[in-house]
């Protein structure tokens, strides 16, 4: 497979009070592929999530996606470039039906764009395609507040797919999921990618991330410190080091 | 294996059945009478009201409500609780006035003139104090009220300070109950355009976009949406609304004064009002300033002139929190929509039944996929997905 530069990073840095939490990290992750970003809990994964999508501003350094300078561009904006997210603790509209917070990714433009109805056809198509692609389609008109965990998961992630997002950031799909959904969430990362979208996901179940990845980039406190494909990883002595504090 | 509950789907676009996006009957045609009833009741008020002092108290109680149902484009779309609205009214009022005596303008153009100034200062202030959330929103809105009373009461050479401001009456020639009648239709007509833009904005994706912003605003914004514009948007068209009807207010009046124009009480009625009713209803705003003005006029007759009124009133607002705290209307919907369980039966149920035949559909294919997707991933193959995106 031809690398091209997905999301790319350049001695990004961020601290909380004295907690440096990225330190000076420099990441490429390849288009087109499922990326993983792994490490110890704490060593910045999250925080490096926040900065690329804008949510926080990093302290120091730059983040491109495509070639393009996305550090200092809002979070809506670095959406509009093509990347979605989900949240570690995943998160949905609560009192919202499941419908209504996948429309709720709809981005229209223009001002008769953004007063017609908000359930025009077209768009309550593609949301239930959605969430129908999830499993989800019979809890259309549920507010989401009464889903289980799981359904909630699969709820933010059918929303950040109507964005119709080139890259999608992953942060720990697998959290608080039964087994059998993890199956499912694998099986989903990867078709979505033959279909063309590329992924960095964040995750501390190795199985997934072993099984789906393509590329693994590894942190450990605030930068990277292995990079490469799964079979590589598996066996790196720093990868053990910083896991297991040897 | 996209879904498991659906082994066999048409490989085309996936179609949303007719059931998700028709409302329950209920829900369509009780509005619609509700509708009626209210404008039928609000247009024949001014035949039935026995004298000038009743239409008055019309005319307050549906100055209230345009009040109440502008501040819902803040508060209901965007959840911003905003106790400084009575300000922007404050700045219609004077804005009206003072275009009227100061420019000579004729009193209906001065009062757009003065909604539109009062929208184009919506921008700067809602561009400082959209930044802040939750408490620190109130208090900033609240510090708007606080800080224009002392401008107002301070500027006397301009705004005449305490001793009020007289505002020149737009049809001179009319006698009192007449005045009233003229002005009830006119705030009934803004009323109608209030609602019809909230409703606009309720249907629509830009409404939606604000809801996401009520429910979760950094979701929203990972989401696409540009919070902060819309934010702003939404509070220029709300403090426009508002601004019209306290520059109508300061015509049917005719006389101002900052205390009253620059109180928190004003804005803390709009509120108070909005809550009642319901913020995420269209008429909830309308029923709350109907309930609270109602209550306030009636335990002051009752009362006479003390502060018991207030009390009385304090009393109804907190029965009302307590046992509907979503507001007067879903209280009423719920209700309404356990009565007609018999013949209707909610999406919800409809929506088990099916559940229950996906699950009987799917547990009797459920050996036949499982081998296949077996074979799938022995055969080294990614299951294409036949769903295609539309």
């Amino acid at each position: 497979m031809t690398e091209v530069r997905s999301l790319a990073t350049a001695n990004l840095t961020k601290a909380f009070g004295g907690v440096v939490a990225l330190d000076g990290a420099t990441v490429t992750f390849r288009h087109g592929q499922v990326n993983a970003l792994i490490g110890p809990n704490g060593s910045g994964k999250t925080t490096f999530f926040n900065c690329v999508t804008g949510m926080i501003r990093p302290d120091s350094g730059q983040t491109t996606y495509r070639g393009q300078d996305i550090t200092r561009r809002a979070p809506h904006a670095i959406v509009r470039a093509g990347i979605g997210r989900t949240f570690q603790l995943c998160r949905v509209f609560p009192r919202m039906s499941a419908l209504d917070n996948v429309l709720a990714a709809v981005r229209p433009a223009g001002l008769v764009g953004q007063l017609r109805g908000a359930r025009a056809r077209v768009e309550v198509d593609r949301a239930w395609g959605w969430l129908t692609r999830l499993g989800i389609e019979h809890l259309a008109d549920v507010e989401a507040r009464t889903m289980s965990w799981g359904q909630q998961k699969l709820l933010e992630l059918a929303g950040v797919l109507m964005s119709d997002p080139e890259t999608v950031l992953l942060d720990e799909p697998a959290g608080g999921v039964n087994p059998a959904l993890l199956d499912r969430i694998g099986t989903l990362v990867r078709e979505l990618n033959a279909e063309g979208r590329t992924f960095v996901i964040v995750e501390h179940n190795m199985d997934l991330v072993m099984s789906v990845s393509d590329h693994i980039v590894v942190f450990d406190r605030g930068r990277p410190i292995a990079e490469g494909p799964p079979s590589l990883i598996r066996t790196d002595e720093r990868v053990l080091g910083a896991y297991l504090g040897v | 294996m996209p879904s498991a509950s659906e082994p066999t789907t048409a490989p085309t676009a996936a179609t949303a059945p007719a059931v998700t996006l028709a409302r329950r009957p209920v829900g369509r045609i009780v509005p619609a009478v509700a509708v009626l009833v209210l404008a039928a009741a609000v247009l024949s008020f001014p035949s039935l009201a026995p004298n000038p002092y009743i239409l008055s108290a019309g005319v307050v109680v549906l100055n209230y409500a345009v009040l109440s149902t502008s501040w819902n484009f803040v508060g209901g779309f965007t959840g911003y609780i905003s106790l400084g609205h009575g300000a922007l009214a404050g700045l219609g009022a004077y804005g009206t006035a003072l275009l009227v005596t100061r420019a000579g303008l004729p009193s209906f153009v001065a009062l757009a003139v003065a909604a539109l100034l009062v929208a184009a200062l919506a921008v700067p202030i809602g561009f400082a104090a959209l930044r802040v959330r939750g408490a620190s929103f109130v208090i900033v809105s609240i510090a708007l009220v606080l800080i224009l009373l002392l401008v107002f009461q301070s500027w006397a050479s301009l705004t005449g300070g305490s001793r009020g401001l007289v505002v020149p009456r737009p049809f001179p020639g009319l006698l009192r109950p007449e005045h009233h009648r003229v002005f009830y239709f006119l705030f009934a007509g803004l009323l109608g355009l209030a609602l019809l833009a909230w409703w606009l904005i309720d249907r629509s994706r830009f409404g939606l976009g604000l809801k996401a912003i009520r429910e979760d605003e950094d979701k929203a914004e990972a989401l696409g949406t540009p919070t902060f514009a819309y934010k702003l948007v939404v509070f220029v068209v709300s403090a426009g609304f508002t601004a019209l009807a306290g520059g109508l207010y300061a015509l049917w009046f005719g006389d101002l004064d900052p205390v009253f124009q620059f109180s928190i009480l004003t804005g803390s009625y709009m509120v108070l009002m909005a809550l009642l009713g319901g913020v995420r209803h269209l008429f909830g705003p309308v029923v709350g300033a109907l309930v609270v003005g109602f209550a306030l006029e009636y335990f002051k007759v009752e009362f006479g002139n003390t502060p018991l009124h207030l009390v009385a009133t304090g009393l109804l607002l907190a029965l009302v929190v307590l046992f509907m705290p979503d507001g007067v209307l879903p209280a009423i919907g719920g209700l309404l929509n356990r009565l007609s369980r018999p013949t209707q039966s909610s999406i919800r149920e409809v929506t088990a039944a099916q559940l229950r035949d996906e699950r009987a559909a799917a547990s009797a294919a459920e050996g036949t996929r499982d081998r296949g997707d077996a074979a799938a991933a022995t055969a080294g193959g990614r299951p294409q997905s036949t769903r295609e995106r539309a």
